[in-house]
């Protein structure tokens, strides 16, 4: 329990750095909210396109289908607002020798990385993500109840977990190949994907995107949960996602703290 | 308070010839060659001791210092720091060590270092009225007046470095890992952070070991020096015996007031430095220095003169000069056709 305080009080702090620092510049909240708006924008473009002929796509209304979209903008604003930026900078760390530092406090070096920089503005694009949510499900005429809502929140929790997951190993390999940019934007526009319910790819994708790189499991499955149509297994499914892709991130990242080698010297 | 024995860190190093053909080979067949950054060395070190790591660039200085602050982890031997294993990063021990580094920094670049200072606290648990008191402490000592409110960026080198100290300390660290810390600073702040470190020393009792190419560092901090090449230890102890031991004779410096011949000077019966018609440098073996003083005062015009003992840099080259010739001495059997 002191430790869990502890470790909240350090995310508390290490959040206010975060604000500090983004209060340095304060043209970025104005630029990155309408950054936000356009972006959520033009991820509506191709899904109401596609919508103005069909009345439904892989099982999916249009309405439906923007809770997904919802869930995308949502775990977007995670990904680039806080595990893009500090897991981002953990490359820099280790290309520059810097790592130093945080290996050389009396902290888990993983927590350490994995809050050092929380781009706040991005938080916007939550905002604008359940703004989408509560937009579809008033056209739905939907609204669901306190265990949907709750399941919908633990696997959107899942799904940021996954995505934390992912990079992680990612960065893992930094330690050994240095230069993972390119694997890093791999994974961006792979992240794209996430913007259609899963049920649209077929076969291998379908797969692929459940298992291997758990998309579906980020956007599609909460959304169904929030419409009541998650199945138990799929939840059960997500959890074992969310621990399996956990511990395998943080043993990848605890052997790669092993083989750091320290930069210049 | 610091053992090791037997360290060592070996690095697999991919090697290739040069072009694109070898280039191409080694996608396939990759030759890797085990380098040795630290063989085998042992020492202790007491608590509040000063000590220097002397080596030239690759001697294995940096890798040992990484190595007992936990960063690096060693292929073979013992380490111990207070009494952990600095390798398995426990608390209590990061809690008690610290590392300054002239090539990097912690300081948040974009934030004032009261920020950092701040995060510091927080990561080390220090509680506030302590913290407030070290602080105070600091902020004097190094002179540090309004700079701890300005953003990093804005400082100069010399006033980052002094911040770089300041956020180190803050937790009051037992053991203080300096390496080259006043690497590129003008002289004055390169001055002002000896003294700093030294009455740190003396004030608080922490163990400094420090590694600089500026031997006025070493000469100004540490009572005992280490020297490492090429991964092993190739002296401990006393710094002015290290001196006397390698280069036992004394630089005899005369400022002159008329001019000297070669022939002159050479009567004097030493090894010529340097000589121009206002100074003469000598080199003295300790037995001859009266004689050799007395016969410059008589025969020459002397205005002023300096006894001292050689340079470290170059009681350092004689000493990496010993062991290259003793290492290619061992070599040579093993040569083919030798």
């Amino acid at each position: 329990m002191t430790a869990l305080a502890r470790y909240a009080r350090l995310f508390a702090i290490q959040l206010r750095t975060s604000v500090l620092l983004a209060l340095q510049y304060r043209v970025e909240f104005v630029v990155q909210a309408i950054m936000s708006v356009f972006w959520t924008a033009t991820a509506l473009v191709p899904l109401l396109a596609l919508y103005d002929r069909r009345p439904s796509i892989a099982g999916w209304s249009r309405d439906e289908a923007l809770i997904v979209v919802g869930f995308f903008t949502a775990l977007k604003g995670v990904l680039e607002g806080a595990i893009q930026p500090s897991l981002g900078a953990v490359v820099e760390h280790v290309r520059k020798g810097t790592l130093d530092f945080v290996l050389l406090k009396p902290v888990d070096a993983q927590f350490l990385v994995s809050t050092s920089k929380l781009d706040v503005f991005k938080g916007v694009h939550v905002l604008t993500g359940l703004g989408v949510i509560g937009w579809a499900l008033h056209a739905l005429g939907r609204a669901p109840g306190p265990l949907a809502i709750a399941t919908a929140l633990t696997l959107f929790a899942v799904g940021a977990l996954l995505l934390y997951s992912i990079h992680l190993l990612v960065v893992a390999l930094a330690f050994k190949v240095v230069k993972v940019d390119n694997l890093s934007f791999l994974f961006s526009s792979a992240y794209d994907a996430a913007r259609w319910p899963s049920s649209v790819f077929r076969g291998a994708f379908a797969i692929f995107f459940t298992f291997v790189l758990p998309l579906a499991v980020m956007t599609t499955f909460p959304a169904l949960a929030l419409l009541g149509r998650l199945p138990a297994r799929s939840l059960a499914l997500a959890l074992g996602l969310g621990v399996a892709f956990g511990l395998a991130s943080r043993a990848a990242f605890q052997r790669a703290l092993g083989s750091y080698t320290s930069a210049g010297g | 308070m610091i053992r090791v024995r037997a360290l060592r860190k070996h690095y697999q190093v991919h090697e290739r010839p040069p072009g694109l053909a070898a280039a191409l080979r080694s996608l396939l067949h990759r030759r890797y060659k085990t380098v040795a950054a630290v063989d085998g060395i042992d020492f202790d070190i007491a608590p509040g001791e000063r000590v220097g790591f002397l080596g030239p660039n690759g001697a294995g200085k940096t890798t040992t210092l990484k190595m007992l602050a936990g960063l690096l982890h060693p292929t073979a031997g013992e380490a111990s720091v207070l009494g952990f294993e600095p390798r398995r990063r426990d608390r209590e021990l990061l809690r008690s060590i610290m590392l300054v580094t002239g090539q990097k920094q912690q300081l948040l670049w974009d934030l004032p270092p009261a920020d950092t200072f701040e995060l510091n606290r927080a990561i080390y648990d220090v509680p506030r009225a302590q913290f407030r008191r070290t602080l105070d402490e600091l902020v004097h000592e190094l002179d540090l007046g309004g700079l701890i409110e300005k953003p990093t960026r804005q400082l100069s080198l010399g006033e980052r470095m002094k911040c770089e100290l300041a956020a180190a300390l803050v937790h009051g660290p037992k053991v203080l890992f300096l390496d080259e810390p006043t690497i590129g600073l003008d002289v004055t702040m390169q001055a002002t952070v000896r003294r700093f470190v030294k009455a740190y020393n003396e004030r608080t009792g922490a163990t400094v070991i420090l590694t600089s190419h500026y031997m006025e560092d070493v000469v100004a901090l540490c009572p005992r020096v280490i020297v490492i090449d090429h991964g092993k230890l190739s002296w401990d102890g006393a710094l002015d015996e290290l001196v006397r031991g390698t280069r036992p004779e004394k630089r005899v410096a005369l400022r002159l007031g008329a001019p000297a011949s070669a022939s002159q000077v050479a009567a004097l019966g030493a090894k010529v430095i340097e000589h121009d018609d206002a100074h003469v440098v000598l080199q003295v073996e300790v037995a001859q220095l009266s004689g050799v003083l007395s016969r410059g005062l008589a025969s020459l015009a002397v205005d002023d003169l300096t006894v001292e003992a050689a340079p470290l840099e170059d009681v350092l080259s004689d000493l990496f000069r010993r062991g290259r010739d003793e290492r290619a001495a061992r070599a040579e059997p093993a040569e083919p056709g030798a």
